[in-house]
């Protein structure tokens, strides 16, 4: 299988601080990637590299063969390159399903000459407004379609972030700590559904997880990232053998 | 009608001469001038209201409009009537005052050529001079208009061309060919109403669309609406091109209200006006923006016209008693209901309601 994204040699500092520094990743189209790694070792940093928020000082990302470093974020994302948030950012003036529904690309009520003319957009409207009702009801958030973000517990909020990023319908899901503050359970119906969504869609991750135990059962390879360099990687079973990684996470 | 517009929203008419109060009179002054403003708030509601953009040089794009009209509308009589003099002189406004009347045609053609020009200038001035602001935050835009619309007022001040302090004068009406002042000045404010209600329709609409929605994301969070494909700068840039081209259509509409323009009708102060329209009338509800029209205007008229009569005017001029009535009212709003009168509502998206019908089918 080709290369979907690849990161080489990336490098980025803030300062004196070597947030990452050379860190070269590859994902493979239909895999489901883990990037693990203590507090303040560049997993973030990464993802803002890739997605456009940071320009990198050094390296290169490339997507589908293209080169992306250097575009801005919007441009990454009509790319098919969907992330979401470690603190999510969702639109407190917004109910639940227009969150939901604002994520699809190149909509046409969105465009300003065809704003004001319903009978134009109504139906694709219709048609993602659709998909969105199913796509909350598969997460148990049915009931909270027209709910305010205010009104929702954090761990809704969560689960609403990764939501809002499948129905863009990405080639790519970079998920910043999907499962954090998520309950057990429902954190493994997460990562069933993802698993079910590379299988069905052909859809590939990239995960940024803290919480181990959860991960491990899903992903197909991992990296471990430490004070901005590459630690580690390998399949999930090797990667917590590895002295080096027990130690970057307990010790140190 | 010579214009003295520092005082108020607009030159007091009425004064020592007018005894009894002129209800119909009142009436259209008062509906015009709520129109006019109405537009102005409704546009200051779009770019700060929905999309969390301040704006603090509406009056900038508002004086464009009365501007290019006047121009357009002076040189054009001029040219017609094969008269050269300067715009700004005697020779001038007397050859105005002859021929106004004769080609009722050619006054209303220049009435809707102003609005159309004046619309489109001052929204593409309004994208030209924010579009470079927008990557850097929301504070600069806010500097930047603000700078750009005093700027431009003392440029008009030192001008010559255009009257300088003086401005331009005896511009014809729309409707000067009709005798009667007041069913002139009566259809003009209906007309102008109807232009207002035609804007508020289409600021509706656009709020309660896919569009309207991306504005509410922008103004929640910016970054979030960025990492979510929104080209932001360039929606930002398209809001304050319509907000600017409804401000141009209200300066060209107060410009054949008042038949004269000058700078100092420019002063920030006009924006500041709007604003507190649009606080007291609820942020990020058109509606809203449209009573807090009504309330300001409403008080700044009839102060106008009632305070005279009350033999005030030794002690208090009208304009004082408008600030601090104002005042009182935003705080006032402010301390119990902070949304404003109307508050924001949920936009109106048909995804809600099909959200509806799923559940009941």
């Amino acid at each position: 299988m080709p290369e979907l994204l690849e990161t080489v040699d990336v490098a980025k500092y803030f300062g004196g601080v070597r947030a990452l520094d050379g860190v070269s990743i590859k994902v493979k189209e239909g895999s489901v990637i883990g990037l693990i790694g203590p507090n303040g070792s560049g997993k973030t940093t990464l993802f803002n590299v890739i997605t456009g928020f940071y320009v990198p000082e050094r390296g290169e990302v490339w997507f589908n063969n293209e080169r992306i470093d250097g575009l801005n974020p919007n441009e990454v994302y009509l790319k098919g390159l969907v992330r979401t948030f470690q603190i999510p950012r969702l639109f407190p003036s917004l109910t639940v399903l227009e969150n939901v529904i604002i994520t699809p690309p190149y909509q046409i009520g969105e465009r300003v000459l065809d704003a004001p003319f319903k009978k134009r957009w109504e139906k694709q409207e219709v048609d993602l407004a659709k998909k969105a009702v199913e796509l909350l009801r598969r997460f148990g958030m049915g009931k909270y379609i027209k709910s305010k973000i205010s009104e929702l517990s954090a761990a809704h909020i969560k689960m609403l972030e990764t939501i809002r990023g499948l129905l863009a319908s990405p080639k790519i899901l970079l998920l910043d700590e999907p499962a954090a503050g998520v309950a057990y359970t429902t954190a493994k119906e997460l990562f069933e559904y993802i698993l079910r969504l590379r299988s069905e869609q052909g859809l590939t991750f990239l995960i940024i997880e803290h919480r181990l135990e959860v991960l491990m059962d899903y992903v197909d390879y991992v990296y471990v990232l430490h004070n901005g360099k590459l630690l580690s990687e390998g399949k999930p079973e090797e990667v917590v053998q590895d002295p080096k990684v027990i130690e970057a996470y307990l010790g140190g | 009608m010579e214009a003295c517009p520092i005082g108020s929203l607009n030159p007091g008419r009425g004064g020592e001469d007018m005894v009894e109060f002129n209800v119909l009179g009142f009436l259209i002054d008062w509906s015009t001038f709520f129109a006019i403003y109405a537009i102005l708030a409704i546009s200051l509601n779009l770019e700060i209201g929905y999309t969390g953009m301040a704006n603090f040089g509406k009056v900038a794009f508002y004086a464009i409009g009365a501007y290019l009209s006047a121009v357009l509308t002076i040189v054009a009589f001029l040219t017609i009537f094969g008269v050269s003099a300067p715009l700004y002189s005697v020779d001038t406004v007397i050859a105005l005052g002859e021929h106004g009347a004769e080609l009722p045609w050619l006054n209303i053609g220049l009435f809707i050529l102003s609005i159309v020009l004046s619309a489109i200038v001052a929204g593409v001035v309004g994208y030209l001079v924010t579009y470079p602001t927008l990557r850097v935050g929301p504070a600069f835009l806010g500097i930047t208009i603000l700078s750009f619309g005093e700027m431009l007022r003392f440029f008009l001040r030192n001008y010559e061309p255009l009257g300088s302090t003086y401005g331009l004068f005896g511009v014809p009406h729309p409707f000067q060919w009709i005798p009667n002042p007041t069913v002139r000045t009566g259809i003009y404010a209906l007309i102008v109403l109807g232009i207002m209600f035609g804007i508020y329709i289409y600021a509706e609409r656009l709020v309660n669309s896919p569009f309207g929605r991306v504005l509410r994301a922008i103004k929640d969070d910016e970054v979030a609406a960025l990492c979510l494909g929104k080209h932001v700068p360039r929606i930002k840039a398209t809001v304050l091109f319509i907000g600017s081209a409804m401000a141009g259509v209200a300066g060209a509409l107060y410009l054949f209200y008042l038949g004269s323009v000058n700078p100092d009708m420019f002063i920030p102060r006009v924006t500041f006006d709007i604003w507190a329209m649009v606080i007291l009338g609820g942020m990020g509800n058109n509606k809203g923006a449209i009573v807090g029209a009504a309330i300001i205007t409403f008080v700044d008229r009839a102060l106008t016209f009632i305070t005279p009569s009350l033999g005030l005017t030794a002690y208090i001029t009208p304009d004082y008693i408008r600030w601090m009535t104002v005042g009182l009212l935003i705080v006032l709003v402010l301390l119990f209901k902070p949304g404003g009168l109307i508050p924001e509502k949920p936009i109106k998206t048909p995804a809600l309601e099909i959200a509806d019908k799923i559940e009941e089918g």
